[in-house]
């Protein structure tokens, strides 16, 4: 029995030594591959340990730790809190149905301007598809400043509700209730989703909608019972990256301060007091979620993710 | 056959139009307010519904050359400070990100996909890596080499894709084979041959990864302890602090770099890339 161990133990490490060997001093064209393959990965795998899995990781060690600035101790505190206290349980409501619905409206507003873009001979292009993608690379808070321009209390578009309403602009200013934020949300979403369906669409057979039309479909059916079914793998890869977008979205609401979401609630952990325990169980809960549904996603769904 | 057009169905006669309306409405909504952020910038001042009182530079000026007013400084400092982060980002991202992408374009092995996944889409975003580095790394965010880092992890799947993009347009076999049968090593060839090759891309993915970089906010905010602030921290002093107008300005300032940056990408050539931005 011992002695069997004892031999599965080297037989472990001496398989162990064989791979790292024949990647090391490769005695065939295929392990010579196999160690270029390993060298090439080699760079992005030590970054992404140093500046990923190790900080995470130990964000993990101290959301259960009993000590606030050490890890120490087990405890499962900071997550029972999260669970019990309808504080927190709020905050993860509105997160989640304010992302959801941020994400069916940007996506419900990319679906047509990809089809135009796509589809219909449009007046200077390159303009078009310069604006609809300049949001993509502004931070959270200059969509959060463009929203002020829009319907802050001197927004354009206050004024204009004021002069109409005859209400004063104050009473009309929306940039920062719940409404102004889910415009902000759309403001960096819309391009995103854009993007992913944009690269969809070009791949659509146009074939079958010109012989759809042929038949006698209108527009409408032609879109329906031909394009969508050719567009849905790409709308739900859509609607997973978008999705994942919306839940981490902070600037935006740091400035606007429109409804209490998970990722500005651990800042406030850490603003009032530097409660970092708690911010980490936060952070770790959100990651867990956010890398379990992408996996869950992508594995069980027809979802096309091709960014 | 006229008669029957005519009739037509509902989508038919509204389809286009309403689409149409659509894609208006969007560009609208998007453009109006840089527009209005840029323009308003040269005013002096904005009570009714437009600014008014231009044109004037005063703005332009507290943000240049700073107002000197409490902890404010001018955006040449936070611009140049960011420049230099971002730049040690984009250098670890060609380090880490190039030979990752030629690995997933060349070569098949198990568990490829999985790679190409971890490899274009990010880990976690900027918020809660901030939390980590804030925990693991306490002694570095003063001294920016936790921003570097940091910073280069999350903008490295936009440093892949570009580079990507560029090898899957090689024949990349034929090519490596090619300068193997006359003799280089596999190291020569990948230096020497590979990635002058893919350049386009690689330019690309630095201008990208490096924009990026420098706008990043929410790690940098949860990160940045004192000293010079990086770019996304003034602007977000300004958006905060500085009266809406200065706050213009200090956007705008923004708003020229990245349009320096999409000219820039027009003229290497990849315009594929630009739109992935």
């Amino acid at each position: 029995m011992a002695a069997d161990q004892v031999s599965m133990g080297t037989r472990a490490t001496g398989a162990v030594r064989t791979a790292v060997g024949s990647v090391v001093s490769p005695t065939s064209e295929r392990q010579r591959e196999i160690r270029r393959i390993v060298a090439l990965c080699l760079p992005f795998s030590v970054l992404l340990v140093f500046s990923g899995v190790f900080p995470l990781t130990e964000m993990f060690r101290i959301s259960f730790s009993e000590s606030r600035l050490v890890t120490e101790g087990f405890t499962l505190e900071y997550y029972r809190t999260m669970v019990n206290d309808p504080y927190y349980r709020n905050i993860a409501f509105n997160t989640l149905w304010f992302a959801a619905a941020t994400t069916v409206a940007s996506i419900s507003i990319a679906v047509p301007v990809a089809h135009a873009l796509e589809k219909y001979a449009l007046p200077a292009k390159s303009v078009i598809l310069t604006i609809l993608s300049f949001p993509n690379s502004l931070p959270g808070i200059v969509a959060a400043f463009m929203i002020i321009i829009l319907f802050g209390n001197t927004g354009v578009f206050t004024n204009l509700l004021a002069f109409l309403s005859g209400q004063s602009r104050i009473d009309v200013a929306i940039s920062t209730g719940v409404l102004g934020l889910f415009f902000a949300y759309l403001y960096s979403m819309i391009p995103r989703a854009l993007l992913l369906l944009r690269g969809t669409y070009s791949e659509i057979n146009t074939d079958a909608e010109e012989a759809a039309r042929v038949l006698g479909a209108t527009p409408l059916q032609t879109f329906r019972y031909v394009t969508l079914p050719q567009i849905k793998p790409g709308l739900i890869g859509a609607f997973i990256l978008v999705f994942r977008t919306g839940l981490a979205i902070f600037g935006t609401v740091l400035i606007l301060k429109g409804l209490l979401v998970w990722t500005l609630q651990i800042d406030r952990e850490l603003a009032q007091g530097f409660n970092i325990a708690q911010a980490s169980a936060m952070a770790t809960i959100w990651f867990v979620f956010v890398f379990g549904f992408t996996v869950f996603a992508l594995r069980y769904t027809s979802a096309e993710v091709s960014i | 056959m006229t008669e029957r057009f005519q009739r037509g169905s509902l989508s038919a006669r509204f389809g286009r139009p309403v689409v149409k309306l659509v894609l208006v409405l969007t560009l609208v909504f998007l453009a109006f307010p840089v527009v209005m952020t840029f323009v308003s910038s040269f005013a002096s001042d904005w009570f009714g519904v437009f600014p008014s009182g231009f044109v004037t530079i005063q703005n332009w000026e507290d943000v240049i050359v700073g107002t000197g007013v409490g902890a404010d400084v001018a955006v040449g400092s936070s611009l140049a400070y960011s420049t230099g982060l971002a730049l040690g980002g984009v250098v670890i991202n060609l380090i880490v990100g190039v030979p990752i992408a030629y690995a997933v374009a060349r070569y098949d092995f198990w568990g490829r996909d999985w790679v190409n996944v971890f490899a274009i889409l990010p880990l976690a975003p900027g918020i809660i890596l901030g939390v980590a580095f804030l925990r693991t790394y306490p002694d570095l965010s003063t001294s920016g080499i936790a921003l570097i880092i940091g910073y280069s992890l999350l903008k490295a799947p936009y440093m892949v894709m570009a580079v990507q993009s560029s090898f899957q347009s090689m024949d990349l076999q034929q090519i490596e084979e090619s300068a193997r049968s006359l003799g280089a090593s596999w190291p020569r060839t990948f230096l020497t041959v590979i990635v002058p090759n893919a350049r386009t891309g690689i330019i690309a993915g630095s201008i990208i990864s490096w924009t990026l970089a420098a706008a990043e906010f929410n790690f940098s905010y949860i990160v940045y302890s004192r000293g010079t602030p990086p770019l996304a921290i003034f602007l977000f002093n300004n958006i905060t602090n500085a009266s809406f107008l200065n706050a213009a300005a200090a956007v705008s300032v923004f708003f020229l770099l990245i349009a320096l940056v999409t000219v820039s990408l027009q003229i290497v050539g990849n315009r594929g890339t630009i739109r992935r931005v």
